[in-house]
């Protein structure tokens, strides 16, 4: 029996050094495919033929709805140019991040990926190249620079302020064009609300914080906190925040428009709702306001919304405001291990210069593209008032929700905005609360 | 010939060994390691060595001790819950009545679907059915009750959920221990004049001893590690206040472990986190089974 167990152990102990060998000689020698048994014998045609001119790019994306336009547009660039585009997507409900550390760890890396800002950035370091003297850098305000290089290529433009019906705000008599404060927003939201019966609503603003809701709250919300009121691109108030250390006062400002958003909200959506629950409200008209942005323009418009609808900015803190949260969500970047960078850069110059792409770009995904060459005005309703808020001047504040520490948004203090919501804090204690966890960042 | 058993012995249980140590071993190994480095899962990444202070981390964080008090709560409830109504349905699915197999068939059919299916009607019924049902029988109170707004509700409907689905698969290894008690016994003690309880305590109980070591030990680490009908019911909320710190009420330990390491992107602590969820898991579980094997009694 005892020969047994010490004959077993050996065994395990054979077969886990041969799979640690395995392992180690993979990513010790990525380059000499002679050394790796098994992955040389698949992979060896295909490296034969590279050279002689068949390059293909793999692209690894996040954004499911615009996966089937982006192959299209891709196999349509293979059959102008040669060049073989490979689309893989996962996103949606399956989370990008954790397959991309997946995909890393296969032998089948993909030459351009999605980050989303400075987190993904820190993640990443090592394996990103920068972009030298592309020509689509000079058409974006919108790339993704650290440490004073270009790493980033802008997938599209997102934005989001306060969503509003303008056929409600019409018969309520409220000018959306007033609404750049936080004392135009309560008296607009207190007429509105007294006519509520008038016009059907439940609430004058759809807004949700619950467990399903936390990048609401967590990050939109929060971003008007780090950068609502401040020219573009700046980031002291973040920058004081990732060094733990929050800004007392502005915390009370912003808490006062925590308060009037949800004051003004329907209980059961504030609490529980989800996104349909969130942006149903407002499609069936029983909100004048959404928190939301400029993303849900396929929901509108698959549910056949059709009234007319525009964004005003969020008075997050107090003073006048005449700019919506604008930015960049996602970018492309590039495997620095990428045998095929040139290719890449074709493809990308390709899409921000050519008409095909901004037909790709604007009409067949829908996005607004982040370059100002790009002349098509896209269809949605919210994308297009989008469109004109970028042309308005020092119309735009900047996205910095991503830049905060991992986690810290959507789980560390969005269900600070649920226990406000739900009556457990009151807003004192909120605003502590908030002091408090942004302290315990350093 | 003993020398050639001896190799065909080794030589069968090699692809299982192989498997197994591939699969389980080694990861468990490397897992272990990982929590005493910055691991951070990104690859090329050199990790470093950091000692225990991932442990020292999880120590110290208010959400990590709350989620072991709350998950301790909940497989406590669910537990009990669960192996009552099973044993319920056993009973019932037992007794000399019509469609016994249709009853059976089910109550088991819940277990067939998947957690997150499961967990998203419960949720629909939950947050669209009760208010309408209270709309419909003119109760105001029902109507406006945020079942998944409100902590202890919320714990309850996770525990009904689960319940729903594993009673029905438990119900059926009280069935077939049931089905296994020697009716003479019973026979015999109604003759003597025992009441249905007495009959249940002193002969069915004890018989059926052995399914209860097995139903035990499978609800209990399955409510511990429940992770997937919390994510699609009540994603870890509602919020709750706990000693003035505001917290994730239904956040149990596997949806914690997820967050830390894939939220937080703290790779390392969440395996620390996850070794000390086996560990206490592990002597839970053994303990339980080694208390339980002792009330079985052999015919």
């Amino acid at each position: 029996m005892k020969r047994n167990l010490s004959l077993m152990l050996v065994l395990m102990l054979v077969f886990g050094a041969l799979s640690f060998t395995g392992c180690s000689s993979k990513t010790e020698e990525p380059a000499a495919p002679a050394k790796t048994e098994e992955p040389a014998k698949t992979e060896e045609p295909a490296k034969a033929e590279e050279p002689a001119k068949d390059q293909e790019i793999v692209i690894y994306q996040n954004k499911v709805e615009i996966h089937d336009q982006l192959t299209e547009f891709a196999a349509a660039y293979t059959e102008k140019t040669g060049v073989k585009v490979t689309v893989k997507t996962s996103g949606g409900d399956s989370p990008y991040a954790e397959n991309l550390k997946a995909e890393f760890q296969s032998d089948h890396q993909p030459d351009i990926f999605v980050i989303e800002g400075k987190g993904g950035y820190n993640t990443w370091k090592s394996k990103l190249a920068p972009f030298e003297d592309q020509e689509w850098m000079g058409l974006t305000d919108l790339a993704f620079k650290a440490d004073g290089k270009t790493f980033g290529f802008p997938v599209a433009v997102e934005a989001w302020g306060m969503a509003y019906n303008a056929d409600i705000l019409e018969k309520a008599g409220v000018d959306p064009k007033t609404l750049t404060s936080q004392e135009a927003y309560k008296a607009a939201f207190e007429k509105i609300d007294s006519m509520k019966d008038e016009l059907g609503l439940d609430s004058v603003v759809a807004m949700a914080a619950g467990p399903d809701m936390r990048w609401v709250t967590g990050l939109h919300n929060f971003n008007g906190y780090l950068s609502a009121g401040l020219p573009y691109g700046d980031t002291t108030v973040l920058d004081k925040l990732n060094n733990g250390v929050a800004d007392v006062e502005r915390l009370t400002e912003y808490a006062d428009w925590v308060e009037l958003l949800f004051n003004y909200s329907d209980k059961a959506v504030l609490l529980t709702g989800n996104y349909d629950a969130q942006v149903g409200q407002f499609a069936v008209g029983k909100a004048a306001f959404v928190h939301q942005g400029n993303w849900i323009d396929p929901w509108l418009v698959s549910n056949g919304v059709d009234f007319k609808m525009g964004f005003a900015p969020h008075a997050s803190v107090y003073g006048e405001h005449n700019a919506i949260f604008i930015g960049a969500p996602s970018y492309y970047v590039v495997n620095n291990e990428s045998e095929n960078k040139d290719a890449v850069n074709d493809f990308l110059n390709f899409m921000a210069t050519d008409e095909m792409g901004h037909d790709y770009m604007v009409n067949k995904a829908g996005m607004v593209p982040a370059f100002k060459n790009v002349t098509l005005m896209p269809s949605g309703p919210l994308s297009s008032d989008v469109a004109k808020w970028l042309k308005v001047e020092n119309g735009a504040y900047t996205w910095l929700q991503n830049d905060m520490p991992d986690g810290f948004g959507m789980g560390t203090i969005a269900p600070l905005y649920e226990a406000f919501a739900k009556g457990d804090i009151d807003k004192a204690e909120f605003i502590n609360q908030l002091q408090k966890k942004i302290e315990e960042i350093k | 010939m003993k020398k050639n058993n001896r190799l065909y012995y080794w030589l069968f249980l090699a692809p299982a060994l192989f498997a197994f140590s591939i699969v389980v071993v080694i990861p468990f190994g490397m897992g272990i390691y990982y929590s005493l480095t910055d691991w951070t899962a990104v690859a090329g990444l050199k990790s470093n060595w950091v000692g225990f202070a991932n442990y020292k981390a999880m120590f110290s964080d208010f959400a990590f001790k709350y989620s072991f008090a709350r998950t301790f709560l909940f497989t406590l409830i669910s537990v009990i819950t669960i192996n009552g109504m099973a044993l319920l349905f056993a009973f019932l699915v037992t007794r000399d009545i019509k469609f016994k197999n249709f009853f059976r068939a089910g109550f088991f059919i819940p277990n067939l679907i998947g957690g997150i299916v499961l967990g998203y009607v419960w949720q629909f019924i939950f947050k669209s059915v009760v208010p309408v049902m209270g709309a419909y029988l003119g109760i105001p109170a029902l109507e406006d009750l945020l079942i998944l707004a409100d902590p202890t509700l919320t714990l309850f409907g996770l525990i009904m959920a689960f319940t729903w689905q594993y009673a029905g698969y438990i119900m059926m290894i009280y069935v077939a221990a049931l089905l296994n008690v020697p009716q003479e016994l019973l026979e015999a003690a109604d003759i003597d004049g025992a009441n249905f309880f007495q009959k249940f305590k002193s002969i069915t109980l004890p018989m059926i001893a052995q399914a209860f070591t097995i139903t035990s030990f499978l609800t209990l680490v399955n409510a511990f590690k429940q992770y997937d009908i919390i994510i699609a019911l009540s994603k870890g909320g509602p919020s709750d206040m706990y000693k003035g710190e505001v917290v994730n009420s239904s956040e149990m330990l596997a949806v914690h472990i997820y967050n830390v390491a894939f939220k937080y992107n703290n790779m390392a602590e969440g395996q620390a986190r996850a070794i000390v969820f086996f560990l206490v898991l592990s002597v839970v579980s053994i303990g339980q089974v080694y208390y339980n094997k002792k009330r079985e009694v052999e015919m």
